[in-house]
């Protein structure tokens, strides 16, 4: 059975439709991560599942039971916000034990002393306290219970915050950006904290990033969404591997994938006035193409010959193990400008590479690797071999 | 140049100043309450209180009925307190979190009350009261006052609610808060300092007021301190030393109900500034 079924759901916001009739559906046990850029709809479409936003069209199922009319309460999910969202009046035990508090409160709870007598009742029953302290000892709380949301670190308020959702033990986990406010190395640790709390205490996640990395190691499932439409929905390797569209193509990766644009005539693919090598099929109609090939398939050369791509190196980048070429082609142009107008094609070399810029070099891609897309629509070419 | 020594200094007498001018009318009251008659006028007054005089306090208590009116003013102001706190907590929340046609003019009107005098209501409100059997009752007179307050602290109220952020709010509903619960669970303990300073606001309001009290309330054992403190006030002539002695006692409870909430007026008054 699936945890999650989003059918036909849109939303808009007067005239503006930010989320465009998306169908998903999410296995049990799964980590799905919600990956796109600001603005693409993600964040809205987490919080239409949490009932904090309403949908304009469409059904939500959670746990086969129809949710899109319930309130956030009854939808047997927890959230866990950017901004932690912590009751800064709370200790961190409170906080933990406020949504085990609120499933069995009744409003005269509200009132003074007795209301008060009530609440610590429930919250020093058996029940919240061992709950309280197995999570805390799950996240390393144990020291800090008492301890206000004010007084702890970044990190420690995102851990409260994982707590408070996870002693509800949902049916399913929302998380919009959890790791954004963190510094770079904490971002780490939380990350493989996350993952680590998904196979220990199980539970379907949905993830809301925009960041790429933690889509790739966190994610059981990727769906990559642009303007309000998911563009590609799959595990981080058919995303990587498998791009739909030359989108989802430059999205993930690093550097991006390279487009240069190519004119296959039923024969041959032509780069410029040069044919490469392209392992296709001559049943594919002619046609204008991006050749899309990651940066690791290409090989550089020194040596220069009249069969192979020459080009120019304009730039290089040492990162560490790897360094990064541009290549300005001779005889041939890419689809893409985004990085600094540098209308190159970038190429990773393991080590630490001894080009220079202004430097004469060829490059061979492999067709293999070779990835076709529509130069009119930019959706991928299947191959037909 | 000066050193930050000397500017320290100077900032304390500055202050001081400043104290001086705020408590000496006060000290000035005290002083002539206790002041022989025949040196009430004399041309060089007297700066130090005659302690022979104290009795006057007993006298006051035994001759006139301050104890009834204190606890007239005390009941209207702690009326007045309560009922606007409860009656501006729920518009301050829908102010500041409601989006709904007519939010401006409303947020208009509740200024608006505010710039019509209360000698210019106390005719109407008086004919109302009248038809309500209102006038000369103490809870009557709560209402008029709760009237006056409820716009000022409303918004005082809702400034504090707009600084809370959405996420807490969104975070409770997760939770299986509703709306009552998120306003009485989530909001009110985190805007406390800020009811404080409203309750402060109420608090003086009901004490301090006067053309109510004078018009709404006619028979004696319900008038109010300021009232009876004005009715000293006659024709011929004003027992300046009871008129002093019971303008301290009056401003007593006030002061130790200002140092009570102070902690938290304070508080109240930056919230917002630091991030929680």
């Amino acid at each position: 059975m699936s945890a999650i079924e989003i059918n036909n759901v849109s939303k808009k916001f007067g005239a503006k439709e930010v989320i465009r009739d998306i169908n998903v559906s999410i296995d049990e046990g799964d980590f799905l991560v919600l990956l796109g850029p600001s603005g693409c709809g993600k964040s809205t479409l987490l919080r239409m599942l949490a009932g904090l936003e309403s949908i304009s069209s469409g059904e939500i199922v959670i746990g086969g039971k129809r949710v899109d009319q319930l309130p956030p309460g009854d939808r047997d999910i927890a959230f866990v916000f950017q901004s932690y969202a912590l009751y800064p009046h709370l200790s961190v035990r409170r906080n933990m034990a406020f949504p085990l508090l609120m499933q069995e409160f009744r409003l005269w709870y509200h009132l003074p002393i007795i209301g008060a007598m009530a609440k610590r009742r429930i919250e020093n029953s058996p029940r919240v306290v061992e709950k309280i302290a197995k999570m805390s000892k799950i996240l390393g709380l144990t020291d800090m219970l008492d301890r206000f949301p004010r007084t702890l670190s970044g990190g420690q308020r995102q851990r409260v915050a994982l707590g408070r959702a996870m002693v509800r033990e949902p049916e399913v986990f929302l998380m919009d950006e959890p790791l954004s406010n963190l510094d770079a190395k904490l971002r780490t640790s939380m990350r493989s904290e996350i993952s680590r709390l998904h196979k220990e205490i199980g539970g379907t996640f949905v993830y809301v990033t925009h960041d790429q990395v933690e889509a790739m190691t966190m994610g059981t499932k990727i769906a990559l969404m642009r303007d309000g439409i998911i563009q590609q929905f799959g595990t981080a390797r058919d995303i990587y591997t498998d791009p739909a569209n030359t989108y989802v193509a430059r999205f993930i990766g690093t550097p991006p994938m390279n487009l240069i644009m190519a004119k296959w005539d039923g024969a041959r693919m032509m780069v410029g006035s040069l044919a490469i090598a392209a392992n296709l099929s001559p049943t594919l109609a002619a046609s204008d193409v991006l050749l899309g090939v990651r940066p690791n398939a290409i090989t550089l050369a020194t040596d220069l010959s009249n069969d192979s791509l020459n080009g120019e190196v304009v730039m290089v980048e040492h990162v560490g193990a790897d360094s990064i070429i541009a290549v300005r082609l001779k005889d041939g142009r890419t689809a893409h400008n985004d990085d600094g107008d540098l209308d190159a094609v970038m190429v990773t070399v393991p080590g630490y590479c001894m080009l220079s810029m202004g430097q004469a070099v060829s490059i061979t891609i492999d067709p293999h690797q070779m990835i076709l897309f529509s130069a009119a629509t930019g959706e991928r070419i299947r191959r037909l071999t | 140049m000066r050193t930050s020594r000397q500017l320290e200094h100077m900032r304390v007498l500055a202050v001081l100043l400043m104290l001086g001018f705020a408590a000496f009318p006060i000290y000035w009251m005290f002083v002539t309450s206790m002041t022989p008659s025949s040196e009430l006028f004399a041309s060089s007054p007297r700066l130090l209180p005659a302690w022979s005089q104290l009795s006057i306090y007993a006298e006051i208590f035994n001759t006139i009925p301050v104890a009834t009116w204190l606890k007239n003013s005390f009941l209207v102001a702690a009326g007045t307190t309560v009922l606007s706190i409860l009656l501006a907590v729920f518009p301050a929340y829908a102010l500041s979190r409601f989006r709904f046609a007519g939010l401006a003019v409303l947020g208009f009107a509740l200024f608006a009350t505010q710039m019509l005098p209360e000698a210019m209501l106390v005719v109407p409100l008086y004919s109302i009261f009248g038809d309500l059997n209102l006038l000369n009752t103490i809870p009557g007179l709560v209402l008029a006052n709760t009237a006056f307050v409820v716009p000022v602290i409303t918004w005082i109220i809702k400034g504090a609610i707009d600084s809370i952020p959405f996420e807490i709010e969104e975070a409770a509903r997760v939770d299986g808060c509703s709306r009552l619960d998120i306003v009485l669970g989530i909001v009110i303990p985190l805007v406390a300092p800020t009811l404080a300073a409203a309750a402060v606001i109420s608090f003086f309001h009901g004490w301090n007021e006067y053309v109510f009290a004078q018009t709404l309330v006619s028979s004696e054992n319900l008038r109010t301190a300021s009232v009876g403190l004005a009715s000293f006030v006659g024709e011929l002539s004003t027992p300046i030393h009871s008129v002093m002695a019971v303008g301290v006692i009056y401003t007593l409870p006030a002061i130790i109900f200002y140092l009570f909430a102070q902690r938290y007026v304070v508080a109240g008054m930056t919230a917002g500034s630091v991030k929680g």
